[in-house]
């Protein structure tokens, strides 16, 4: 089932397709991943939200600042440092990332986080970490 | 090669060998030399018939009748009146005979102690390398509760132990390290082989250690250790033996200073939580409309199993276990909440009670902002890393009675409720792990890590055995993270974790065997299932530190079934990729045969590939140590890329905490 409660599919002007969706798809490319838009604004709750989740999910591997600096895996990837991603810098890559696994070593969290709203949200404090310049602009609460 | 050209040449190699030859068997040229020129003609047109009819069977690996008849040797406890006195280390083994220490495992060296504490009666295990014996009686703690000692000899003996000792530390287990140290008298001076400064060595190690050097004071600092073992938070102490103090005589107790029993040097008497505190603490579960105790290793340490479960269905709190062993609140009871990590963020209120381990707020799945309660028999520790919003000193027996007499009778149908779902999720999760696993293990022909734990645990909890008969531990890297989801805690000291805090990679089977002594003995929670046998699940990497211990278990007739995950790698080889001329670090020669190694051994060895091999490996491993009392090591051959979701989800997954499965806290 590729495509699972897919809520909307808009042509962008240049042919694309721009995947705005409540569950994203059960599969995805790498080139779906770069498509998907977030439902979830960039804004101050979800990135508090996504702290909680990435502080008991993703510390052991990336470190309680994202540096990982912690010696349980060899590659695991600076989160602060976007240049240093080897999966993709897009909210969809990222949110695919999570969700499905990355590279050797990085698991799909799909089965402890199953809430998609809530890797969102985790998407949004991985790119809190990034460097001012950077990050997206912090939208208000609830839009 | 094939299995039975496999077995020709090994019996070819046994046969060339001279290990455990007897002296009578003639060499192929004594053979030769010894026959006339004809007979050696037709001797060599039918070579193989002339060696079968003269070559001796090689022997059988046997248990020496030594070894049993000493066992069944009388005790003896060294008396004043003897003639000679007393030495110095019956002196330690009297004080440890009085304080109940549940068990001993050694390795030879340190040998007056160790033969005094065996002659005494105290339960002793001979083994074959300091570092396991040393995690032996670690396992023989988690699943008891009991203080068990290890010994080894002074030097390389005592520095084999270090990790295993840092093992227990982290865990804080009540074991008494034990070593001998040349002598008082040659101190500083690099005397014969063995010298070494052990008490710096073990410095943030232990709870208290000492150098004995003086030996009318070897009581004394019995009372010291057994003081320290039994109050308080455990942890690890360490006592080295000149042997001045070990060899020193005594003819009547005067000589020795501070002699007197176990009543007089310490106490049994116990913190009780202030009225206020555990008013407070009432006030605060009765008012939470979510309430989880976190039940520690004090939990299980004090045996306060029973006022748990109390409080807990009095006021329908849930509650999840934490710590090195698991069990003091059964999985299937539907407070549970060990397999209900999901739940854990609408939780409103968290009591920990004797996590000594304490992780940092956030470090574990619950919400932020949830007020927290701590109960410790120390308050020196209260209030680090986690905010309280009420520390109480207490110990914890003490304090879960209290709650279990004071909270009022209540009913939180929607939290359990909550449970129940988060439990039901999970479980669905874990079937949807072993559906994959079983496509990944037909399309490779190997078995997969989750097939393997599903296969354990149906066999142990859904089968003809008493789901709450068998101890089990787990160990190693991918089947470590995945068999703990899968093992089930039903009754105190049910579930050993092995790597706990520490991480370490090998103490799991020694561990298991010392869990193994326990269950044999029938200590404490163990006594309604002694004799049953122990599982182990571990890897091939961690096989490594321990197997050898496999003649230990077979010498002294405990029977483990040892599950042994053979993926041909270190579990973090994925650390290795993008990195050139790393992987070779990362691999072991493929297809390596575990199971042959503890045929060697003395045990029994099964070697697998599909699930159904596995299961009817399984099936007859545990018949035959139930009723033979005789190990086995089931080699199951996986696959390396199991750990990586890449081409085999979901790949390793570390657990959430608290939870079943927990590793660091």
């Amino acid at each position: 089932m590729y495509l699972k409660r897919w809520g909307a599919i808009a042509l962008l002007a240049g042919g694309g397709v721009l995947l705005v969706s409540g569950d994203a798809p059960a599969k995805l490319t790498r080139e779906d991943a770069q498509k998907l838009k977030s439902p979830v604004a960039y804004s101050k709750k979800s990135i508090a939200r996504g702290r909680v989740i990435f502080m008991q999910n993703c510390t052991s591997c990336h470190g309680e600042n994202g540096k990982a600096e912690g010696s349980l895996v060899a590659d695991a990837t600076d989160l602060t440092s976007p240049q240093l991603y080897k999966s993709g810098t897009s909210e969809g890559e990222i949110f695919h990332s999570v969700r499905d696994g990355a590279g050797d070593q990085m698991p799909a969290f799909k089965g402890q986080l199953d809430n998609e709203t809530d890797i969102w949200n985790l998407v949004n404090f991985i790119r809190s970490l990034w460097p001012e310049g950077q990050r997206p602009a912090v939208q208000e609460d609830g839009k | 090669m094939s299995e039975n050209q496999n077995r020709e040449v090994q019996k070819t190699n046994a046969s060339a060998g001279a290990a455990g030859e007897p002296e009578s068997r003639p060499s192929r040229r004594g053979l030769f030399a010894s026959l006339g020129a004809g007979a050696a003609a037709a001797a060599l047109v039918n070579p193989g018939k002339i060696f079968a009819a003269t070559t001796p069977p090689i022997p059988s690996i046997r248990i020496p009748k030594e070894v049993t008849d000493t066992l069944a040797e009388a005790t003896h406890v060294g008396d004043f009146s003897e003639k000679g006195g007393i030495t110095g280390a019956e002196v330690f083994a009297k004080s440890c005979k009085d304080e109940d220490l549940a068990a001993l495992f050694c390795c030879p060296g340190n040998y007056q102690i160790i033969n005094a504490i065996s002659a005494a009666g105290i339960p002793a295990f001979g083994g074959r390398s300091e570092g396991s014996m040393t995690s032996a009686a670690d396992g023989f703690s988690r699943c008891t509760g009991e203080v068990t000692a290890c010994s080894g000899t002074e030097g390389p003996g005592f520095t084999n132990m270090i990790m295993n000792i840092a093992v227990a530390h982290r865990a804080r287990t009540p074991l008494l390290v034990l070593a001998s140290n040349v002598t008082i008298a040659t101190d500083d001076r690099e005397y014969f082989i063995q010298t070494g400064y052990q008490q710096p060595t073990t410095e943030g190690l232990k709870k208290y250690g000492k150098r004995l050097i003086a030996p009318d004071r070897v009581h004394e600092y019995a009372a010291y250790a057994f003081r320290n073992l039994k109050t308080g938070v455990p942890g690890p102490v360490h006592l080295d033996f000149p042997g001045e103090i070990y060899r020193a005589r005594f003819t009547e107790a005067s000589q020795l200073k501070e002699y007197y029993g176990k009543e007089k040097y310490r106490s049994e008497s116990r913190p009780h939580p202030a009225p206020k505190d555990l008013a407070q603490a009432v006030d605060m579960i009765n008012r939470a409309e979510r309430p989880v105790i976190v039940a520690g290793h004090g939990v299980f340490f004090r045996k306060a199993w029973e006022p748990l479960m109390v409080a807990a269905e009095k006021n329908d709190i849930a509650v999840v276990t934490s710590g090195p062993m698991r069990g003091h609140f059964p999985d299937e009871h539907r407070l549970s909440a060990s397999l209900s990590p999901d739940a854990f963020m609408s939780a409103d209120l968290v009591v920990f009670v004797g996590q000594y381990s304490m992780p940092t707020k956030q470090e574990w799945r619950f919400n932020p902002e949830a007020k927290a309660i701590r109960v410790n028999p120390t308050g020196e520790d209260l209030g680090r890393n986690w905010p309280l919003d009420l520390g109480i000193v207490s110990d914890e027996a003490a304090f879960l009675e209290g709650l279990a007499s004071d909270l009022p009778q209540k009913k939180r149908d929607t939290w359990v409720g909550e449970l129940a779902s988060a439990r039901q999720k999970y479980e669905k999760r874990l079937l949807d792990e072993y559906e994959q696993g079983v496509k990944h293990s037909q399309a490779t022909n190997t078995v997969h890590q989750a097939v393997v734990c599903k296969e354990v645990h149906d066999f142990l909890y859904k089968g003809n055995i008493d789901p709450k008969q068998t101890v089990t531990g787990w160990g190693g890297w991918t089947i470590g993270n995945c068999g703990a989801r899968w093992l089930r805690a039903y009754r105190p000291g049910q579930e050993v974790n092995c790597p706990y805090q520490y991480s370490a990679v090998g103490p799991d089977l020694a561990m298991m065997i010392g869990a193994g002594a326990a269950v044999q003995l029938g200590v404490g929670p163990q006594a309604p299932y002694k004799g049953a046998p122990v599982l182990v699940l571990t890897s091939d990497a961690g096989i490594t530190y321990s197997m050898f211990e496999l003649d230990t278990a077979a010498k002294y007739k405990i029977p483990i079934v040892c599950v042994v995950f053979n993926n041909n790698a270190w579990g973090m080889w994925p650390s290795a990729v993008g990195t050139p001329r790393s992987m070779h670090m990362y691999l072991f020669q493929e297809n390596l045969r575990y199971d042959k190694m503890a045929e060697g051994l003395g045990a029994r060895g099964e070697y697998v590939r599909t699930q159904d091999e596995f299961r009817r490996a399984l099936k007859t491993s545990y018949e035959v140590a139930a009723k033979e009392r005789v190990s086995t090591l089931i080699n199951v051959q996986a696959l390396k890329e199991f750990t990586s979701g890449k081409d085999y989800p979901p790949g390793n997954i570390i657990n959430p905490e608290p939870s079943v499965g927990a590793l660091a806290h």
